[in-house]
């Protein structure tokens, strides 16, 4: 890259005043010297001028009273509720807030495992599960009760035989 | 440090930090478990229902029997994976042992004797404040019903 | 004595609609330039700036002066008009008509340095280049040509870095140099 290059790459820099005090006066001194630079320089000002020159004529032309009378005219006009909400949903989805969507998902997700590990008032579930169940020989019978899911072991009175007061119970079948 | 903060990546970090502790503590080992255990007598003697029994008629209905009679209530603090026996009618013992505590669910080793004589060892997992029945043994012209809770302390 | 720009949000906070309004007579004719270098229709900018100073209005309770209220309503200024140019279904050459009328307009203007007709061209086709620019290159150099904003108060308007309001400036002056050196 020439020198010429490197200061036209600076020029709008400059003239925004945005370049350090000494890269300031290299391209200022340059400038001065340099024809291609200085035409650089000049269509770049000629740019800006323009443009702005023509919005800054429109805005002049801009009266006040209309202006305000239209604005006050909104505030005072009552707004459906729907564009309201809208208006709120639409401010929630820029880009920061979506940024906390995605912790926010996350703890929500988290929050509902540990939700679920903990009852809920009314809703308590006894489940109950047996590892292991040694009877010593005697015939069992394992029970899950249905409206509050209790376990039940019940342990027949003798190896052989059945209680009679468990019949039906049995006929549920096991619990697991 | 507040403006730190609105950074939501490290907010979401010290978010799921927190909850992610607060899971682990909760799943970490209870200092001791209370555990109740009601010693109850069914029969077909009568329909009699024992008032001190309120809140059991749900959990008793499979068994069919017509009477339910409150026996003995014994609630002892079992320290973690500690052993405590419980005395129960008919000159049985019911040892309870602490295992285990995952998913707010605790394990327990129980062991029911006559005397001596094992009648019944089995581990099982309850609910946190939750219970279990075991019942079958014979007893004054009926079945022992036992109802064991546990609450994780 | 005259109260600063805070003192008015804090009045039109508590409530005083006078307060609002001085505020909307201090920028109206700001916020319609860059709204106008973003859209390059009067009526579209004229619609789009009342807009603006009605969603402010609603918004001013929020408002807790963590930046100054000229880059906080330039914000909403430019986030309405990119919706309005993404909404915009008007063909560009709609754009030359109003250049027409706009340059009528001018003429009988008395201090107007760029009446020359010479100018008439690029002004023409640099609004055909401008608009050819992306919506955020578009506002960069709106916000820099009109208001002489440095590039740190162009970053929190358009919520980017100084760094990225370089590079955009940088690129959108090269792209309008290069399609208008004819006319320069």
């Amino acid at each position: 890259m020439s020198q010429c290059d490197a200061i036209q790459e600076s020029i709008g820099r400059w003239l925004d005043g945005e370049l350090k005090a000494t890269d300031s006066e290299a391209v200022r001194s340059h400038i001065a010297g340099c024809p291609d630079c200085g035409a650089a320089r000049r269509r770049l000002e000629k740019i800006h001028s323009t443009f702005g020159g023509h919005l800054r004529a429109e805005a002049s032309q801009l009266e006040f009273a209309p202006f305000w009378r239209e604005v006050r005219r909104r505030i005072d006009e009552k707004r459906p509720w729907r564009e309201d909400l809208f208006e709120w949903v639409q401010s929630q989805l820029t880009a920061p807030r979506l940024a906390w969507s995605v912790p926010a998902a996350i703890v929500l997700v988290l929050g509902l495992i540990s939700f679920a590990k903990w009852p809920v008032d009314g809703q308590f579930s006894n489940y109950a599960s047996v590892e292991s169940i040694d009877t010593h020989g005697r015939n069992v019978a394992l029970l899950r009760e249905d409206e509050t899911k209790t376990t039940i072991i019940w342990l027949y009175q003798d190896p052989e035989g059945e209680n009679e007061n468990v019949e039906e119970a049995t006929k549920s079948g096991p619990a697991f | 440090m507040w403006k730190k903060l609105r950074n939501p990546v490290l907010l979401f970090s010290l978010v799921f930090v927190s909850v992610a502790g607060w899971l682990h503590a909760a799943d970490t080992a209870p200092q001791s478990v209370q555990v109740t255990v009601r010693s109850i007598l069914a029969g077909n003697n009568n329909d009699e229902f024992d008032p001190k029994l309120k809140g059991l008629e749900q959990q008793l209905k499979p068994l069919k029997h017509r009477s339910f009679r409150a026996l003995k209530d014994e609630t002892q603090t079992i320290p973690w994976q500690g052993s405590k026996a419980f005395e129960i009618p008919g000159g049985r013992s019911l040892t309870i042992t602490t295992r285990e505590f995952q998913n707010n669910r605790i394990g327990l080793e129980i062991r029911l004797t006559q005397g001596d004589k094992p009648v019944i060892d089995t581990t099982v997992k309850i609910a946190n404040k939750g219970s279990i029945i075991l019942g079958g043994p014979a007893h004054e012209g009926g079945s022992l019903v036992l109802s064991i809770s546990a609450a994780a302390q | 004595m005259e109260l600063s720009d805070w003192q008015l949000v804090e009045k039109c906070q508590a409530g005083d609609a006078d307060a609002f309004q001085e505020l909307v007579s201090r920028y109206h004719q700001k916020v319609f330039m860059v709204i106008l270098g973003l859209l390059h229709n009067r009526e579209d900018a004229l619609e789009v700036a009342q807009e603006t100073f009605f969603r402010a209005y609603r918004k001013i309770r929020s408002f807790q002066g963590g930046s100054s209220f000229y880059t906080w309503i330039y914000r909403i200024a430019v986030n309405n008009a990119i919706d309005a140019q993404r909404k915009q279904k008007r063909n560009p050459l709609d754009f030359h008509e109003n250049i027409d009328g706009i340059f009528a307009a001018r003429n009988e203007v008395a201090n107007d340095p760029f009446a020359d007709v010479h100018d008439r061209e690029l002004r023409e086709n640099m609004s055909k280049a401008i608009n050819e620019l992306t919506p955020e290159h578009k506002a960069v150099i709106v916000l820099r040509t009109i208001e002489g904003m440095s590039y740190k108060d162009i970053g929190e308007i358009l919520g980017c870095s100084e760094g990225t309001v370089m590079s955009r400036l940088h690129y959108a002056r090269k792209k309008l140099q290069d399609k208008l050196r004819a006319y320069l």
